[in-house]
């Protein structure tokens, strides 16, 4: 039986159709990142998963339960941890644990001991008794992701789950993911953060303006464009000039500079090679390195989704 | 489905209701905008009335004790439940293993018990300052019950409104609520009211409420209270099912 089956599923808001006709399934056990640009339809098709907004055409079914029929038996299955980090502010970190096994039917022997647990486990214990409202903003993404783990899910929705976190908290999270993953935890993880998707994910979803522009998993999509190669260059000068002048080249389809690096994408990496050496001759120029990369996810989701790149600070500068 | 499924479904329901309920009461009743409308606006509003009437204060009880089952049932979710759509605490509840029906109730059930302790105050004080008696205690309890369940769940239907603002809700509420006083028989008796007023009256299910209460006090009644509490019901089940309607639409 699969984790998730969505067949068909279209979701219209008078005039604008926000998911068109998405079908997809997601096996149990396995983690599978769901990326869009924003707007492209990932939190409706999250709330039509999750029950909360029903759609207008398709199905989806949850460990064989259909989501607008069976919610309720559906909505036990899962836990929910959305981008924003839904805590009681006015109560302890204690009382926020147990009221979400209560609303996930918990019992209270369990939901004590697996609130114990689980506060342990995310570092916050030490902090039960402490009012939410003092807490810093990975520990209430640490106390979200524990609430939604309480009534031990089998499938969990993630939201960005590590979207702006500290370190701590960052490392935290990875790790309890990991820990799920190895126990068979189901694992829908929406994230802009696509080199954590490339990392995590054992398959990856690319949506779109409301339709599935590919899924597969991180390498295999990564060979679909397999054209788009890189070459990254540190010049002694620092390769300004450098940017300006090989980013003409007939062979460079877009140059841009990454940290004290210049990227030149190309489809002939060996020809640009050849010319990289060639200006630093001709200009006095050192290359202190020069590496020639594969495409990497943000490029299948660039190419997919036809978003522009994110400029880096010198760009911006 | 079966009939075992259902009553453990039931269960499991009525206790996240109750969570529901719970978290409220922690979280709102000291909140001071809930103070000053569930407690003070009904006090002043007493007296109010009371100033420059030529009726023992005693004899005024009764109506204040429906008007503050008014305020304050139906103040806790028009505060609460914006604050929980903007910290987005509020799609917890709804994407929880549990119906619209159990979250309406539990958010009712935070206003209905509010209410009720709030109401023993004038109560108490009708008792022991102005020696006031109660001839049917069974009608009172029935009177501020259901009147705080009916209530309750109106402020929660106005709740549904897709707002993050409480201020939003309270002005909608205050529209009704406030007319609510003059036509209900609280202060002013039906009978000496115009005959419009008479006729709005039957729409107002506080005029079910306060009578209950009157009757309870051996003042005279307009109904007989078993179409008081008849009415009371009836008005209860009517604004359940709108907040359901109203949570589903708005939440699509």
């Amino acid at each position: 039986m699969h984790a998730i089956e969505v067949n068909g599923l279209e979701k219209r808001f008078g005039e604008i159709l926000a998911l068109d006709h998405v079908s997809f399934t997601v096996e149990t056990g396995e983690v599978f990142g769901y990326l869009g640009p924003n707007g492209a339809g990932k939190t409706t098709t999250i709330r039509i998963l999750t029950g909360i907004t029903a759609p207008t055409g398709g199905s989806a079914t949850i460990f064989g339960w259909d989501i607008v029929r069976d919610t309720t038996q559906a909505r036990r299955k899962m836990g929910i941890v959305y981008e924003t980090s839904n805590v009681y502010d006015d109560i302890t970190a204690w009382q926020n644990m147990m009221f979400a096994g209560e609303l996930y039917h918990v019992g209270r022997i369990d939901r004590e001991e697996r609130g114990k647990e689980l506060l342990e486990i995310f570092g916050l214990w030490d902090r039960r008794a402490s009012r939410v409202k003092g807490f810093s903003k990975g520990m209430k993404r640490r106390l979200t992701l524990a609430m939604g783990l309480i009534h031990d899910p089998t499938l969990l929705f993630l939201d960005e789950p590590t979207s702006g976190l500290d370190v701590q908290s960052n490392l935290i999270i990875r790790e309890v993911l990991q820990s799920l993953t190895e126990r068979g935890v189901t694992v829908f993880l929406t994230t802009h953060n696509i080199e954590e998707a490339n990392q995590t994910c054992d398959r990856v979803a690319i949506i779109n303006r409301g339709k599935i522009a590919a899924i597969d998993s991180p390498e295999r999509l990564k060979k679909t464009i397999q054209s788009v190669q890189s070459v990254e260059v540190a010049f002694e000068g620092g390769g300004a000039r450098a940017l300006s002048e090989l980013a003409g080249l007939p062979m460079v389809s877009e140059a841009r500079k990454v940290g004290d690096k210049v990227r030149f994408y190309t489809e002939d990496p060996g020809g640009l090679l050849r010319e990289i050496v060639s200006y630093a001759d001709s200009h006095q120029d050192r290359v202190v390195s020069a590496t020639t990369l594969g495409p990497t996810l943000e490029d299948v989701f660039i190419r997919l989704t036809g978003v522009q790149r994110p400029k880096s600070r010198e760009e911006e500068q | 489905m079966n009939a075992g499924f259902d009553r453990k479904q039931l269960a499991a329901e009525a206790v996240a209701a109750w969570a529901i309920a719970k978290k409220d009461m922690i979280i709102y009743y000291l909140k001071p905008n809930i103070v000053i409308a569930g407690l003070l606006f009904p006090l002043f509003m007493f007296l109010a009335f009371a100033a420059g009437k030529n009726v023992p204060l005693g004899a005024l009880i009764p109506g204040l004790i429906s008007v503050t089952i008014l305020f304050s049932s139906s103040s806790i979710e028009p505060v609460s439940i914006p604050i929980e759509r903007r910290t987005k605490t509020f799609e917890r509840l709804l994407s929880a293993p549990v119906s619209l029906h159990a979250i309406v109730v539990g958010e009712s059930l935070s206003g209905f018990l509010y209410s009720l302790g709030i109401a023993l105050v004038p109560l108490t004080v009708g008792i022991v300052a102005f020696g006031d008696t109660i001839s049917s205690p069974i009608m009172l309890m029935g009177g501020m019950l259901l009147s705080a369940l009916c209530f309750s769940t109106m402020g929660t239907l106005f709740a549904a409104y897709p707002t993050e603002s409480p201020g939003d809700i309270m002005s909608m509420l205050n529209l009704v609520r406030l007319p609510l006083i003059f036509v209900s028989g609280t202060f002013i008796p039906l009978d000496a009211m115009p005959p419009i007023g008479t006729a709005i009256a039957y729409f107002s299910p506080l005029t079910y409420g306060n009578d209950l209460i009157q009757s309870a006090y051996g003042h005279p009644a307009s109904f007989n209270p078993l179409a008081d509490v008849a009415m009371l019901v009836i008005f209860f089940v009517i604004f359940q099912l709108i907040a359901n309607r109203l949570y589903a639409h708005f939440n699509d």
